[in-house]
């Protein structure tokens, strides 16, 4: 590392030049455990139908390895990388984001939705990195002022960056992605030290936003259908609450301990759309039970604790909140993906961190993550060195 | 130490209450998610296994073979008969497939691909179309089980349908199956739409038994529906056989009887026209007749005329036929659904109560004492309104007449005298009901508790009925309620009262054999296919009414008299010496012109039992608008009896044209 460490040295001293704690071993090894999991996941939902039309049953799982081989690997760059060297061209981030999401519109429409910006094989997805990109811009901007309160210039300012974002994001159109933005923006704007009366204001016209969005009938009718099915989850089984209904099928079926790696039926028979992508959780809910589901719940648990943990121990502002941001980004995916496959929410679109099929969401959370790392990795070792703190 | 590092540790010191507060909500959210999982994989957990298993499972039903119905000395009248049919199930049709099936399919039938796509639209239900209406024989049966393979869906197999032996005969007992209704399936929940169910008479009454269990083979299928295997079979459980009571040569002999008496009413009609050209009856059309067992309630014979043949509704009636049976009444089974004033046959009720409760004409205190049978009663009643009362033979008086004169010449007068006697002395206490009491003891007025479905009640009036009528429906009775003229109506069986003749069968029973009210029966027993006896139905006494073995005795004799020298007298000509063994009474419901001006004529009713001593089978017979009972429905009586009797049965004549 060392070798490495001088030689990058002249690039702009992004790499750190002193000795550091070492990295956060447990995060590391979860997140690894869930990606694992996750391939294994892939497999016992494809290798039917692949070995049928394609006779090569691992080639889903194949793939997906391949994205958490990448995604490990951004996450001990970005572990690496100084956080700090990004607060020097915050507005190069967010700009480079808002032009590959205003880029994603002109691509070509999949599954009635345009996320998608072809490379090579691969499919990019922006919207998944902008969301990584928001949080450290908007760290950068909310730890710029020394003043004690925020200023109302400042929330402005934040919202704005989060709404210009957003309003591409809704065009494509992904509602799930959205509702993050608002979460992490208000998670991070909140810890930020916003006043009460900004935090109310900031809910009510999150309110006045939300009854906007259906008086103007901006949804799309398929979004308003999956509300009104998941207000009623007995209606329309072989409709609009047909994931619902299949999805809760296979969890609920797995009962304590499950019915077994690759014996669960809903599973194996390809019973649930997009069971490898948004789903995925009703593969280890199927064929793990109740022991196997609550158990991914507390990897995530521990992981979202550790990003809390970093949050506070930071050396600086600008560190806490990315933890911050990270933290609220983790833990709204998980409840909301979790959450969508229990009928706990209604059914949108956001994958199940590290664990889904894809390679977008894990690379650049695996990133998110990283920079975390790299904030954790720059704390003072031991207290008798203030100076380690310095920027 | 710079401005930025003062700036972090003032923001540590303020974020970190906010941290608690986003670290409690995320705890809070994920043991939300914590125990969402733990209701749906532990509490809910094996109902959700169980949908799991039936995601993966299709099963497809085999009918089973519905149960016969044979009569009391086993003769077959409802069987079960295998017939090839197609049956598509479109679940296990892939729909880009369809056409070609469809094609290939009409091609080894012969047919157009459009008759083929038209009969699967029209037949189908649910998932699986049943095409009955192609032919199939063997060698095509074959043909589409070799080419299963490209015939996804398909299938050939036997499908049990009904078989009605006797054709018409017993029809409304029997009853028809039809595909059930949204009220049966409401009715019967384990019913599916495409099964034919029992809709009338014993296959409904006796479905439950009849139907059997469905089998159905179980396969394991995919998501798209695709069989994938076969799991297993479960071979369908054929029906239980319903035994009747009833037997198909005292039947057939009855019925033929009924159509001869029809006959013979319109003949009578048509001289009649010459008579009395103003007052033109309609055509006879409807009658009825009922042979049951006195000592036991089982029905030996029950016709209904018009009938109907229970096979014209196997793989569906055609709705012209249907209107057209329909407008005739012919599923009407007038023998539990023919409503109608039973006339003089009730004096038999008012007989027993003036006996048993000791209450004659004004001055009279025994049976044997006489009165005027005068041509009319004038009566004034309390409230001055005024009634004057015809007998049957006005002008003339038919001399001075007991109780047992009365019932042998239907004398009204005597009767409507009993009946003043009754309210003069009781009228408004609790007493005054004292004829509607017997009469609802011995079955008159209320349900017989037949085992056949839909059966009538019949209607017999006294103050309360009125009351109750006054308050929901007005306009069936008068301001001024309950009167001592509607008393004096209903003892002669006019007025306030319908009764079916099932109905006075019972009645004319349970007084005979001296007070025991059997429930009447069409079914003896319930039995496995193979003959083996599941259940047998007893005999049911419904109630026992205290009557006097002198009563009936004395009713014994008089009914005896009513054949022998009274208003059947000539129509039991026939009968010879057998005459001795039977009693029985005559009644003719007034004629009367409606409120459109059709001219109805009167009702005609034989209700009679034998042998007179010892009773064994009652008969009851009523030609709806037939004419006179003494005239019609008496000589069918008789034929009747000569035929329970053992001896020649001799043609229809008319007897006396009495009571009108």
């Amino acid at each position: 590392m060392a070798v490495l460490d001088r030689t990058l040295e002249g690039v702009g001293g992004i790499f750190e030049d002193r000795p550091r704690p070492t990295p956060d071993l447990i995060v590391f090894v979860l997140m690894a455990a869930l990606m694992a999991l996750g391939s294994v996941m892939v497999y016992s939902s494809t290798f039917v139908r692949l070995e049928e039309e394609t006779g090569d049953p691992t080639s889903a799982m194949r793939r997906q390895m391949i994205f958490a081989g990448v995604a490990l690997v951004t996450y001990v760059a970005t572990s690496m990388i100084d956080y700090r060297w990004y607060r020097r061209f915050p507005g190069l981030i967010y700009g480079v984001t808002m032009v590959a999401l205003i880029g994603v519109l002109f691509a070509a429409p999949q599954k009635g939705a345009t996320r998608w910006i072809p490379v090579g094989t691969f499919q990019f997805q922006p919207s998944e990195f902008a969301k990584v990109a928001l949080i450290v811009a908007l760290a950068s901007l909310l730890t710029r002022e020394a003043s004690r309160r925020m200023s109302w210039k400042t929330l402005g300012t934040a919202l704005l960056m989060a709404a210009a974002p957003s309003f591409l994001i809704f065009l494509q159109p992904d509602l799930g992605t959205m509702l993050v933005v608002g979460f992490i923006t208000v998670g991070m704007l909140f810890v930020a030290g916003s006043s009460i009366r900004q935090v109310l204001v900031l809910g009510a016209s999150g309110i006045a936003g939300a009854i906007a969005v259906f008086q103007l009938d901006i949804l799309k009718s398929y979004q308003t259908a999956r509300l009104a099915g998941f207000l009623d989850q007995t209606s329309d089984l072989q409709g609009v609450n047909w994931n619902l209904y299949q999805s809760q099928i296979a969890i609920g079926s797995g009962q304590l301990v499950g019915r077994g790696l690759l014996q669960g039926t809903q599973t194996r028979l390809s019973f649930i759309p997009s069971q490898t992508t948004d789903f995925i959780f009703t593969a280890v809910g199927e064929q793990f039970g109740f022991i196997g589901g609550s158990a991914v719940i507390l990897a995530y648990a521990i992981l979202i604790w550790r990003l809390l943990i970093v949050a506070a121990g930071a050396p600086n502002g600008f560190g806490s909140m990315i933890s911050v941001g990270m933290a609220a980004l983790l833990s709204f995916h998980v409840f909301v993906n979790i959450g969508m496959t229990v009928g706990l929410v209604p059914v949108t679109g956001l994958p199940l961190p590290f664990m889904s099929a894809g390679g977008s969401a894990m690379i650049a959370m695996a990133g998110g993550m990283g920079i975390v790392n790299s904030v954790w990795r720059s704390r003072s070792p031991v207290s008798d060195r203030p100076e380690a703190r310095d920027l | 130490m710079s401005d930025r590092k003062r700036l972090d540790r003032r923001e540590q010191a303020t974020n970190s209450w906010r941290l608690g507060v986003l670290a409690l909500l995320f705890t809070g959210a994920l043991s939300i998610l914590f125990f969402r999982l733990w209701f749906v994989q532990l509490a809910a957990g094996p109902e959700w296994l169980e949908e799991a298993d039936q995601n993966i499972v299709s099963s497809q039903a085999i009918a089973s073979p519905r149960g016969d119905i044979v009569d009391r000395n086993g003769i077959v009248l409802a069987t079960s008969v295998p017939d090839l049919v197609i049956e598509i199930d479109r679940s296990l049709l892939p729909i880009e497939v369809e056409d070609d099936v469809l094609q290939r399919l009409a091609a080894i039938l012969g047919l157009s691909p459009v008759e083929v796509r038209e009969a699967v639209e029209r037949t189908r239900s649910g998932e699986v179309a049943t095409l009955t209406e192609f032919e199939i024989d063997a060698d095509t049966a074959y043909l589409i089980m070799e080419q299963r393979a490209t015939l996804p869906g398909v299938t050939v197999r036997a499908l049990p349908v009904r078989g009605y032996t006797q054709g018409s005969l017993m029809g409304h007992v029997l009853g028809h199956m039809g595909l059930p209704s949204p009220g049966d399936l409401e009715r019967l929940p384990t019913t599916d739409t495409i099964t034919p169910i029992g809709k009338l008479g014993v296959e409904r009454e006796y479905d439950e038994f009849l139907q059997g269990t469905p089998g159905k083979h179980v396969y394991r299928i995919n998501p798209e529906g695709a069989i994938l295997e076969e799991i297993g079979t479960v071979d369908p459980v054929p029906g239980a056989t319903v035994r009747l009571t009833l037997d198909v040569e005292v039947q057939a002999e009855v019925e033929r009887i009924l159509v001869e008496a029809i006959d013979l009413s319109n003949a009578l009609k048509e001289t009649q026209d010459e008579i009395d050209p103003d007052r033109t009856p309609p055509p006879t059309e409807r009658a009825t007749a009922v042979v049951m067992e006195v000592n036991t309630g089982a029905i030996l014979a029950m016709a209904s005329y018009p009938t109907f043949e229970p096979q014209v509704f196997v793989g569906g009636i055609d709705v012209d036929s249907f209107e057209e049976l329909s407008e005739r009444q012919a599923f009407n089974n007038l023998a539990i659904q023919g409503v109608k004033p039973p006339a003089s046959t009730f004096k038999v009720i008012t007989y027993v109560t003036a006996v048993e409760e000791n209450i004659f004409p004004e001055g009279v205190s025994t049976p044997e004492e006489t009165i005027e049978c005068s041509p009319q009663l004038a009566h004034r009643f309390e409230d001055d309104s005024q009634l004057l009362w015809r007998n049957w033979t006005y002008p003339e008086s038919d001399g001075r007449q007991n109780l047992h004169d009365a019932l042998r010449r239907s004398c009204n007068i005597y009767f409507w005298e009993v009946a003043l006697s009754i309210w003069r002395a009781y009228a408004r206490t609790d007493r005054e009901g004292m004829v509607q009491e017997w009469a609802r003891a011995v079955g008159v007025g209320r349900p017989t508790q037949v085992d056949l479905p839909f059966e009538h009640d019949g209607i017999l009036g006294d103050r309360q009925l009125f009351e109750e009528w006054q308050e929901r429906q007005p306009w069936r009775v008068r301001a001024e309620g309950w009167l001592g003229g509607d008393l004096m109506n209903l003892v002669v069986g006019q007025g306030p009262i319908v009764t079916t003749p099932l109905q006075m069968a019972v009645a004319y029973a349970s007084i005979l054999n001296g007070g025991t009210v059997y429930q009447p029966r069409v079914a003896e027993a319930i039995e496995t296919a193979d003959g083996e006896r599941l259940r047998t139905l007893e005999p049911r006494v419904l109630r026992s009414v205290d009557i006097s073995p002198q009563t009936v005795a004395s009713l014994r004799t008089d009914l005896t008299s009513v054949v022998r020298s009274g208003t059947a007298r000539r129509a039991f000509e026939d009968l010879g010496g057998l005459v001795e063994l039977v009693g029985g009474k005559t009644g003719t419901a007034q004629s009367f012109t409606d409120q459109e001006g059709v001219f109805h004529d009167s009702t005609a009713w034989f209700v009679g039992v034998a042998p007179i001593d010892a009773p064994r089978w009652v008969v009851a017979v009523m030609v709806d608008e037939g004419g006179s009972g003494g005239a019609v429905a008496a000589p069918a009586a008789r034929a009747i009896f000569q035929y329970l009797l053992g001896t020649e049965v001799t043609p229809l004549v008319a007897g006396e044209d009495t009571e009108r």
